[in-house]
């Protein structure tokens, strides 16, 4: 009996989920609006494109499913620029950002439905402190097979993904040193990290029907894993990554992600479960460090450069990007790793000419909606 | 032998009695009986600590105590001032022009609300009371100003926040701003001989070019003092409260309308600092202290002598009132895309009047000490029950929206 079917889904299909903050036009720190900003959303847009997170000062873009980078890039654009005008209309902004850099945790409200209420009562304080914002990607897979494949292959890549998405290194107002500070949040809770070693569908199904039995989970919801397979949607879903300051930016990370799980699946080699010894050490430093950092190489014994290693995938990865049609997400890529240029560097380079946080979240504002009229 | 005068004489350094209370002593008392006043408040369910200061102040004053009286009060004038000042600043920074770019029906609701809450009051007081036109026209104009401390001062004490908070203050921003116009065109109108038009016309257009002309100045002058200090925070708290006083010290040099030019100030660093030159701060525990000043001096001063000779007048005003500015409201609910509940909320926060009104019945009152005493009685007393029920309503408005965090409960707000 199949106590979690995978959904069948066309392979390499592609669609993105993207928490944005919701911001104060005067003070420029998060405005715990969420819910009205939701309904007004709604009058417009398809109820299915927005959705509420754990907090008020956050709402989440879905976008539909792609077969393409292009298709996935237009869409965004819509519906960055009918969130974007309405929210000028009831005067908010919207950013995108891992992080909001001042914002005081203990001021945000969570989002009042009981699935937020039910977290917030689990996790207590944890849940105000998920006031972090990620970009997910969910690649479509034909089985759960493939999905559990990818979600183990991926690992180590997870550390790449962080360094090119990396877009928050200020938080509670203070520079953290890291490229990414989100990923300590989402490390605290007891369900994150990585999904257990089970190499086939059936053998994940078993898993889950014990952490069902042992009421540690509800639902696949509860695991907030770096990447998870996602049943219902037939996908695998990529949840590592901080949400970028642009949709151009969150429209080229997926076709990266799309580019790579199109290649593992092509050229299947066997995954081991030495990937993991070094996972956590080089999750952290990707974090830190960003392209900077050192990780270790659990196959070859070696230790790479983080940029360098980019580089050297974006290269293998040329040879798909036609199949895929998408050769100018992955230049893109390219040229930011080649320029060593993540939306971290971005935020702290405003930093340094504006010299105060609140400016720092204006300029986000206005670079989110850099193709659209804005007024500040 | 050394008398007893003698030794009196070298206890020339002990205080003399009665002792004469300065005006340290006096803003020193003022705030903590404030203190205590709104912490009792408190512990009744749905009393917002504003009225806990109103009382006090009201029980002090000549309504009540008389300790307070208004030789006494003078002293705390400078005081009142800057107070008045901070908020018509702070009001002046709530008014976003982007968002009325963006949002037309924001200006639409707030001009139909003032100018019906205009009609319907000098209606009420000149055709059914009887009252003279300019009385009943000063009155009705005072009548279109919400107080902008008393929305504020619910709003941080519950710690709103939302579509209805945003909107209610930026709301008030601007009928205070076109309260604050129309009582500067008419005031010359309150003159016991009428003012030739040439003169009224110098007059109205001096205090009001006038007034603008020095919030834009001192502006300038702040942009280039920001330039220089840089973005330091405690640099500009100071640079910001230097600016207000300078801007009340020049109002009244010049005799022009200082409420104005402070609005005008704060209108200007919101809107014109394109180089985003100036920090954004909260005035925080400062304007807590001098919020609870000034609304304990407001107590001193109500007056509900007309409460009880004119309180038909008194009821009718209150009534049409609310009702002008509810059906404003209304009117432009479902083009500004307001939920019901929103707009009913809206409605209530707009309800409150008090310090801004109380700024131009003495204004009204020093320039013309004869002007009408019964209409000034009944806008006194409209203000001493506004005062009172205008935070509970304001209250209500940012609690049933859910948009206050602060949960009002037995005991107080948590």
């Amino acid at each position: 009996m199949n106590s979690l079917p995978f959904l069948t889904s066309k392979p390499f299909t592609l669609g993105v989920e993207l928490e944005l903050q919701l911001v104060n036009l005067q003070s420029f720190n998060l405005t715990m609006e969420a819910d009205d900003f939701l309904r007004r959303l709604k009058e417009k847009i398809n109820e299915a494109s927005v959705k509420p997170e754990i907090t008020q000062s956050m709402i989440e873009l879905n976008s539909q499913v792609h077969t393409s980078y292009a298709s996935l890039l237009t869409e965004l654009r819509e519906l960055r620029n009918l969130v974007t005008e309405e929210a000028q209309q009831t005067h908010i902004g919207i950013c995108g950002g891992g992080m909001h850099p001042f914002q005081k945790w203990k001021q945000q409200r969570i989002f009042p439905n009981e699935r937020f209420m039910n977290v917030s009562e689990q996790y207590g304080y944890l849940a105000k402190q998920f006031t972090v914002f990620g970009q997910h990607i969910h690649i479509g897979c034909a089985n759960g097979d493939d999905a559990m494949y990818l979600c183990h292959a991926l690992a180590r890549y997870i550390p790449h993904f962080i360094a090119l998405a990396a877009s928050s290194p200020f938080n509670q107002g203070v520079d953290t040193s890291f490229n990414c500070s989100r990923l300590a949040v989402i490390s605290a809770f007891p369900l994150s990290g990585t999904p257990p070693w089970c190499l086939t569908w059936r053998d994940f199904e078993k898993y889950y029907d014990r952490m069902l039995q042992l009421e540690i989970v509800g639902s696949m919801k509860d695991f907030y894993w770096d990447i998870r397979p996602k049943p219902e949607f037939g996908t695998v879903e990529l949840r590592i990554c901080d949400t970028p300051l642009t949709v151009e930016k969150a429209a080229q990370l997926a076709a990266f992600l799309q580019l790579l799980c199109y290649k593992l699946l092509n050229n299947r080699q066997p995954v081991t479960r030495d990937i993991y010894l070094p996972y956590l050490t080089n999750r952290f430093r990707a974090a830190r460090y960003g392209f900077d950092a050192m990780l270790i190489d659990p196959e070859r014994h070696t230790k790479a450069r983080l940029g360098e290693d980019l580089l050297e995938t974006c290269i293998g990865l040329q040879a798909y990007a036609q199949d895929l049609h998408c050769t100018d997400a992955l230049e893109s890529i390219k040229e930011a790793i080649m320029k060593e240029e993540n939306d971290t560097g971005w935020l702290r380079e405003k930093f340094s000419t504006l010299h105060t946080l609140s400016d720092v979240v204006r300029e986000q504002t206005q670079y989110w909606g850099q193709n659209i009229k804005m007024a500040s | 032998m050394i008398t007893i005068a003698s030794h009196l004489e070298n206890l020339a350094f002990m205080p003399h009695f009665p002792l004469h209370l300065n005006s340290l002593f006096l803003f020193g008392t003022i705030l903590l009986l404030g203190l205590i006043g709104g912490e009792v408040i408190k512990y009744g369910r749905y009393f917002p600590s504003i009225i806990g200061f109103i009382a006090i102040g009201y029980l002090a004053g000549p309504g009540g105590l008389d300790i307070a009286n208004k030789t006494v009060l003078a002293n705390t004038r400078i005081f009142v001032d800057i107070s008045l000042s901070l908020i018509l600043f702070e009001l002046g920074r709530n008014l976003s022009f982007a968002w009325l770019r963006n949002d037309r029906g924001l200006l639409a609701t707030s001009i139909t609300e003032s100018l019906l809450t205009l009609l319907s009051v000098f209606s009420v007081l000149y055709f059914v009371f009887d009252l003279a036109w300019t009385s009943s026209l000063i009155a009705a104009i005072i009548a279109i100003a919400t107080s902008p401390a008393i929305v504020m001062m619910v709003a941080n004490d519950l710690r709103a926040e939302g579509p209805v908070t945003r909107r209610a203050l930026i709301l008030t921003s601007l009928n205070n701003l076109i309260a604050l116009t129309l009582f500067i065109l008419v005031l010359p109108l309150t003159e016991k001989i009428p003012p030739t038009a040439f003169t009224f016309i110098l007059y109205s257009g001096y205090r009001l070019l006038g007034s603008i002309l020095l919030g834009l100045l001192v502006f300038l002058a702040t942009v280039q003092i920001g330039k220089l200090i840089g973005k330091e925070k405690e640099s500009q708290f100071v640079l910001i409260v230097g600016s207000v006083v300078l801007t009340i010290g020049c109002a009244y040099m010049l005799k022009l309308p200082s409420m104005m030019s402070l609005f005008i100030l704060g209108m200007a660093v919101r809107n014109f600092d394109y180089k985003h030159i100036l920090m954004e701060l909260d005035f925080g525990w400062l304007a807590r202290l001098f919020f609870i000043l000034l609304f304990v001096v407001t107590g001193v001063q109500l007056n509900l002598k007309g409460l009880w000779e004119a309180s038909l007048a008194v009821g009718l005003f209150l009534l049409v009132r609310l009702v002008a500015k509810t059906v404003g409201i209304c009117l432009f609910a479902k083009s500004n895309r307001m939920t019901q509940k929103q707009t009913i909320a809206l409605s209530l926060a707009l309800f409150p009047m008090a310090g801004v009104a109380l700024g131009m019945s003495n204004i009204l009152s020093d320039f013309n000490p004869e002007f009408s005493q019964r209409t000034l009685e009944i806008v006194s007393a409209v203000i001493a029950i506004l005062n009172i029920i205008g935070p509970i309503f304001t209250q209500i408005a940012f609690v049933v929206t859910g948009e206050a965090l602060a949960t009002v409960k037995q005991g107080g707000i948590e």
